[in-house]
């Protein structure tokens, strides 16, 4: 099953690299979201799941696709020049970058011991986080939602006509 | 079975990195602001995915998944606000493409 989902995963974050329509690049990112979902689910906790289908897949990924269509900007425009040493130099730093962290990963003592040493797991419920939320860390959820306030502000202001 | 295909923790931790480096791949490879911005998003969630990871393997902590809602009410401003100044942009030079806003001044 983790595989299923590693395999939606990754293959919606590639499709979406390789995408020229910035539309359907949009669509592959959130295949590539609900993916990360079923990886939560996996991990015992379905109320990261349902959070990131609700504001990764719902909320971020529909106001990325409407600016999008606003904006009428379903095409990468053509390049003003072509910069061949700096996409060549990108692609082999992607991938000396993973091959090297897939190696890191499959030879690190420290992961192989943590993994050997699991405990069983509490599934994560909405009860538990929202306990821990509102007696413990209760001054950062009202410091979050004053940042949020600042930054629908911000936004509003920005895209204001006169500035 | 490879410990990369069968649900442990090193599974798990190598699916954040690839997500990442394709995220960072995206931001390098792409021209248009937009892609780069959801490039920028599957960073933050590749980040999501190796802290839940971590969060199982020290037996289900709550604080985890406190600190991926605080993520995750960070990554809305950046989108309310990134999305913003790209149509700002857009509406002072007409295009979203990253080379041809590399001045500052008009």
């Amino acid at each position: 099953m983790f595989a299923v989902f590693a395999l939606i995963t990754l293959l919606g974050a590639v499709l979406m690299l390789l995408q020229k329509n910035v539309i359907q690049a949009g669509l592959c990112l959130a295949l590539s979201f609900i993916g990360v979902a079923g990886l939560f689910v996996l991990l015992g906790n379905p109320v990261a799941g349902a959070l990131q289908i609700i504001v990764y897949a719902g909320a971020i990924l529909i106001l990325v696709l409407f600016v999008i269509m606003l904006l009428n900007h379903h095409e990468e425009e053509a390049a003003e020049k072509a910069r061949p040493v700096q996409r060549w130099a990108s692609v082999a730093l992607t991938a000396l970058l993973g091959a090297g962290a897939i190696a890191l990963v499959l030879s690190s003592p420290g992961l192989k011991a943590l993994n050997a040493g699991a405990t069983a797991a509490v599934p994560m419920t909405l009860e538990r986080v929202g306990e821990t939320l509102f007696s413990d860390h209760l001054l950062a959820v009202e410091a979050i939602g004053l940042m949020l306030l600042a930054a629908m502000v911000a936004a509003v202001t920005l895209v204001k006509k006169e500035l | 079975m490879s410990p990369l295909l069968s649900g442990a923790l090193q599974g798990y931790i190598a699916v954040a990195l690839l997500l990442f480096i394709i995220g960072l791949a995206t931001v390098l490879l792409r021209r248009t602001l937009l892609m780069q911005f959801m490039g920028v998003e599957l960073m933050l969630n590749a980040a999501n995915v190796a802290l839940l990871a971590f969060a199982r393997w020290r037996g289900g902590d709550v604080e985890a998944t406190i600190f991926y809602l605080m993520i995750i009410a960070v990554a809305a401003c950046e989108a309310a606000v990134g999305l913003a100044l790209v149509i700002g942009l857009h509406r002072m030079r007409g295009t979203t493409d990253a080379d041809r806003t590399a001045t500052l001044k008009q």
